[in-house]
């Protein structure tokens, strides 16, 4: 919107009614998180976040699909793309839901901008509500993108390379949606716990590439011990999504993931009120 | 519309607010005064909802902020410290966002938009990113997103602190016209800004209310006032010891000190008591001595005076200096009186620690 156009639309000022005008509506919680959530995307947008982990999460799976061992796209001669959901979850762990994240609350407790938030009627679980959903939306952008993969190797006006079978890539972005929803709350708690940004991106990638590696751990680790790994990582929850497997017990565990996080920024945001 | 009740604020073993208890009516714009670090802006957290006190409520029109906290918000229109805006937002996408929080809906919004625009003067800067504004614009901003929805109550914490003389006057007329029918708390240290928009302050200091009540009643208070006087000396046979002593032994004359001498001439300050006017006195010692009379003026104590009287021992503990220092310097009014906002930021967090 230019200047110009706003001041025609405001040029005949109105003097303020006498009587102060009650805005007594039931806030709606609905509306408050979707403008919440609006915002936020917004400014993803608007610096380079958005752009710069969009960019470097494709690049790097582009780079990791086609390039390097004998188990790469060319090499393998298959119409499968497993190699790109091996490589995505570590992506999202490390980086995608880190960076998304850390600017949502640790930036606006720092600027201040966190206090005209909270003093406008909003309650403190739209905000965290809405800073999740901005942020989630920016991942699914992201996972939107990586669709151009198959999309580009295995349809008709492109590379047409082969038959795909698509129902495991479409359960496999059901995976990676799941994991996205419980990175995403991970790193939008760390982020509600610091007022650096930085701190904050390293506490939820280290959190979150423990919590996947220990996945690879699994195979090595004999008895119980190896059972307990395999509860807990993200890795092997992800993986039978890749193969064209809906586990529910997984789709369970991502989203509590997402709600113990959920809960613990609210009360973190919460917190202010009383320290 | 706003009733505060024993207020207490404490950060680990920092008592920030002590017992704070304060009532603004409406129709009343209220200045909200102190030292920084005072407690001010923690009071106006608490108002706003952003803080809870560690004991005490308060009311803001009736509602309970612990019970009613987002009627409490809904009621209310507040402009934190220094205006922190979402930068990459321009000045109307702001606004917009501000007004969706708060449940306007479109029509409403431009109706308003039109009015607070025009009395904030950002008509040229609508289209503008916040981040290309300076501060003084920056700061127009908040106060129109506090505004936005035509509020009962004004929450303002130093809204003026970076606008220029001009805008500050055109704010302070406004903000006198809208507060005939609303309450405003405005905290500020600059106390011509509450003299020309307050008819009430409350003043803080330490975290306890040292002050509060009409200016006139807030000036009396010290119950001294202040009398000028200044000789001519043409020959520099004058000695300024002499004429204090002098001065200071007239019946009624509690202190006195020289002002800084302008050209050819000697300039005192008396202070004394309220009750009796030395002026008769005064001019009769000068007449009885031969000098030369230029001036002899009785003033009552500025705001300013009873301010620094009152919060003087805020300013001497975050400056370290010994609590016996404070007598001394009680009446030391030459001192620049800014220099009491500037000393005091660095050692609030140590008097927290």
């Amino acid at each position: 919107m230019t200047t110009e156009t706003n001041a025609n639309l405001l040029d005949t000022p109105e003097r303020a009614p006498a009587a102060p005008a009650r805005t007594l509506t039931k806030p709606s919680f609905i509306a408050n998180v979707v403008t919440i959530a609006g915002r936020e995307l917004r400014s993803y947008f608007d610096s380079l976040t958005a752009y710069v982990v969009i960019g470097i999460t494709l690049l790097a799976v582009g780079g990791f699909m086609f390039m390097g061992d004998d188990e790469s796209f060319w090499k393998t001669d298959r119409a499968t793309m497993v190699r790109m959901f091996e490589m995505l979850p570590w992506m999202i762990a490390g980086i995608v839901a880190p960076g998304v994240t850390m600017r949502s609350v640790a930036e606006e407790k720092r600027s201040g901008t966190l206090e005209l938030l909270i003093t406008l009627p909003v309650r403190d679980s739209e905000v965290i509500l809405g800073k999740y959903i901005g942020a989630m939306s920016l991942v699914l952008v992201l996972l939107a993108g990586s669709l151009l993969y198959p999309v580009a190797m295995f349809t008709k006006p492109f590379w047409n390379l082969g038959v795909l079978d698509w129902n495991p890539v479409w359960s496999g972005y059901l995976g990676l949606v799941l994991l996205s929803l419980a990175a995403v709350s991970v790193g939008l708690f760390f982020s509600s716990i610091t007022e650096n940004q930085i701190v904050a991106f390293f506490l939820s990638s280290f959190t979150l590439l423990a919590l996947t590696a220990i996945g690879k751990a699994v195979g090595s680790v004999q008895g119980w011990g190896g059972d307990v790994l395999a509860f807990v990582s993200i890795l092997t929850r992800f993986q039978p999504f890749a193969k064209g497997l809906i586990d529910i017990r997984a789709v369970v565990y991502f989203l509590s993931i997402a709600a113990i996080f959920l809960a613990a920024s609210f009360r973190s945001l919460e917190s202010r009120k009383w320290s | 519309m706003i009733a505060a009740s024993n207020l207490s604020k404490v950060y680990g073993a920092f008592r920030a607010l002590d017992k704070v208890s304060f009532d603004v009516r409406r129709g009343e714009v209220v200045g909200f005064l102190g030292p920084n670090g005072a407690g001010k802006s923690t009071t106006m957290r608490i108002l706003t909802c952003f803080l809870a006190p560690t004991s005490g409520t308060a009311r803001l029109n009736g509602l309970d902020i612990f019970d009613s906290s987002l009627e409490v918000r809904q009621n209310l229109g507040y402009l934190p410290q220094r205006a922190p805006l979402y930068t990459e937002l321009s000045v109307f996408e702001y606004l917009r966002f501000a007004a969706s929080l708060r449940q306007l809906d479109y029509g409403t919004f431009m109706k308003r938009a039109k009015t607070v625009v025009e009395v904030c003067g950002l008509a040229q800067v609508l289209g503008k990113e916040i981040r290309q504004l300076s501060h003084g614009y920056r700061q127009r901003v908040g106060l129109a997103q506090a505004l936005i929805h035509d509020p009962p109550i004004l929450i303002l914490d130093e809204p003026t602190s970076d606008l220029d003389p001009n805008e500050k006057a055109e704010f302070l007329d406004y903000l006198k016209q809208i507060g005939r029918d609303r309450t405003v708390l405005l905290s500020t240290h600059n106390l011509a800004e509450v003299e020309t928009a307050c008819a009430r302050a409350i003043i803080v200091s330490r975290g306890r209310i040292v002050a509060d009540g009409s200016l006139g009643d807030i000036r009396g208070r010290s119950g001294k006032v202040r009398y000028t006087l200044t000789i001519e000396d043409p020959k520099g046979e004058l000695k300024a010891s002499e004429v204090s002593e002098a001065l200071a032994a007239v019946p009624g004359v509690s202190t006195v000190d020289q002002r800084p001498v302008q050209g050819k001439s000697l300039s005192f300050e008396v202070s004394a008591a309220e009750e009796n006017d030395l002026r008769p006195q005064l001019s009769q010692l000068v007449l009885q001595k031969g000098w030369m009379l230029l001036e002899l003026r009785r003033d009552a104590q500025t705001l300013e005076d009873v301010f620094r009287a009152l919060t003087v021992g805020d300013a001497r503990r975050n400056r370290n200096l010994k609590a016996s220092a404070v007598e001394e310097d009680d009446n030391d009014d030459d001192d620049d009186d800014d220099d009491d906002d500037d000393d005091d930021e660095p050692a609030a967090p140590a008097a927290r620690a």
